[in-house]
């Protein structure tokens, strides 16, 4: 959990392999990286085997370069596609049983603070919308309720994707998919509302479409947990293959849907706005200077 | 044999825009050579493909053509691409990154 844990013993770099090589020489670790310069850096995260054209990847990879700070970052995970990229990035990677996230990364981010003070260590939780609203829906919610500090983000295919194509509570209503042939009875579950009304202090919706506001929430969200509570990051990362949406017409239907139901949202707390804007590069969250009074 | 993506160096470079590799849902396998096509006059360098990684999604070809509008990347068989970019033979540099092209199939020659 530092820099250290990315270098080599001395002697042993040239045992090591290539991709590892490059990564401690030209990774991300201990530099500031942004999605602008990808393609002339090194990235963490290693091959997987999601599906070829997935949205909910090309998110996974994004919020990864997006990490403030990679080193001092830990990953929570579920059951469902997305682990099986975030498993295969050189950050620290947890696990939980289907549904437990919450209360593993709730215990991780306690945990870490005992041993290591104020020295700031990252907690996110990455999960689909079946282990966070529906199996893990109760540590989801309790997890916000007692503030806990760390960041929530859910990989929204509206459908339970690594198990062939059941409804989820995030599934909008009368979809019609290989498990659910009736089409769904009930209307998608308002997750924002109820983080929200449970105390995240940053909650936000994107769509991996445009690369560079998916950094701007992420890094805002690991921020704002770090020091104020929790946050909450509600993405779209539409399922290929469930869908049936042609690979090279995933980013289009993520332009369509972002239009017509899944428009940008951003919800910031005053504490977390007077937060950010201490820090640099925040500075639209100044308070705004009080109107001039014009005299009579 | 299957596709994968292929970049023209010269429409890539005439304004190399840096879009794709934002788009590519695989890490590391767009990349960017600063200095691409500098031989013929083009100053901004342009974006490969290291082809061992690339999944043949087609996201990129999408992108480059709607988005950027610049049309500069095709579909090709594996087989029948000639050299190109593989993992093995990148070289990263000051916020830079080459390879030296080798065929995909056969192996370096
Ligand atoms: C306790 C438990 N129940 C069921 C499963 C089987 N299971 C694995 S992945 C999955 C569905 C995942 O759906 P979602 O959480 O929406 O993620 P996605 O795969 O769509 O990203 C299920 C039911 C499991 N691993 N553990
Ligand atoms: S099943 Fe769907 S969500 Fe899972 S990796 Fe494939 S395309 Fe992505
Ligand atoms: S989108 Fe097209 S023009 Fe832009 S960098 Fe990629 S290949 Fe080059
Ligand atoms: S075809 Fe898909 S995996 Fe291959 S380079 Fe293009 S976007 Fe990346």
């Amino acid at each position: 959990m530092s820099l250290d844990y990315v270098k080599f013993t001395p002697g042993f770099g040239k045992f090591m392999p290539k991709e590892y090589r490059d990564m401690v020489e030209h990774g991300p670790f201990g530099k500031k990286t942004s999605v602008s310069q990808v393609g002339t850096f090194k990235e963490i995260l290693e091959e997987h085997p999601m599906c070829a054209g997935c949205a909910m990847t090309l998110f996974i990879r994004l919020a990864i370069i997006a990490f403030p700070n990679p080193e001092d970052t830990i990953t929570v995970g579920t059951a469902g596609c997305g682990r099986l990229a975030i498993s295969q990035a050189a950050i620290p990677f947890v696990y939980g049983n289907y549904g437990d996230q919450n209360g593993v990364a709730s215990g991780l981010t306690r945990g870490l603070r005992l041993r290591f003070g104020d020295k700031p260590k990252d907690v996110v939780v990455m999960a689909g919308d079946g282990g966070m609203a529906d199996i893990g829906f109760a540590q989801t919610l309790h997890s916000w309720f007692r503030k806990e500090k760390f960041t929530t983000i859910m990989l929204d295919n509206e459908v339970y994707g690594n198990t062939g194509g059941q409804e989820s509570g995030m599934t909008n209503k009368n979809q019609v998919l290989k498990m659910a042939p009736l089409g769904k009875k009930f209307e998608k579950m308002d997750m924002l509302g109820m983080a929200k009304v449970a105390g995240c202090a940053y909650v936000a919706t994107v769509v991996p479409n445009n690369p560079r506001r998916v950094e701007s929430v992420i890094k805002k969200a690991v921020l704002v947990a770090r020091e104020i509570g929790p946050s909450y990051i509600q993405a779209y990362t539409s399922c290929n293959i469930e869908y049936a949406i042609p690979t090279d017409k995933v980013m289009e239907d993520a332009k369509t849907v972002e239009t017509d139901r899944y428009k940008f949202s951003e919800y910031i707390t005053d504490e977390a706005k007077e937060y950010l804007s201490q820090l640099y590069g925040y500075k639209e969250y100044l308070p705004k200077p009080a109107a001039a009074v014009t005299k009579q | 044999m299957y596709l994968v993506a292929n970049i023209d160096t010269e429409i890539c470079a005439a304004t190399s825009c840096k879009l794709c590799t934002q788009y590519c849902p695989e890490a590391n396998t767009i990349l960017y050579d600063n200095a691409a096509g500098e031989d013929k006059g083009f100053k901004y360098g342009a974006a490969y493909v290291a082809v061992d990684r690339c999944k043949g999604c087609a996201q990129c070809v999408w992108v480059c053509d709607n988005m950027a509008k610049h049309n500069a990347i095709k579909m090709e068989m594996i087989d029948q691409i000639g050299n190109t970019a593989l993992t093995e033979n990148v070289t990263y540099g000051e916020k830079t990154s080459s390879a030296v092209l080798a065929n995909p199939v056969r192996g370096q020659m």
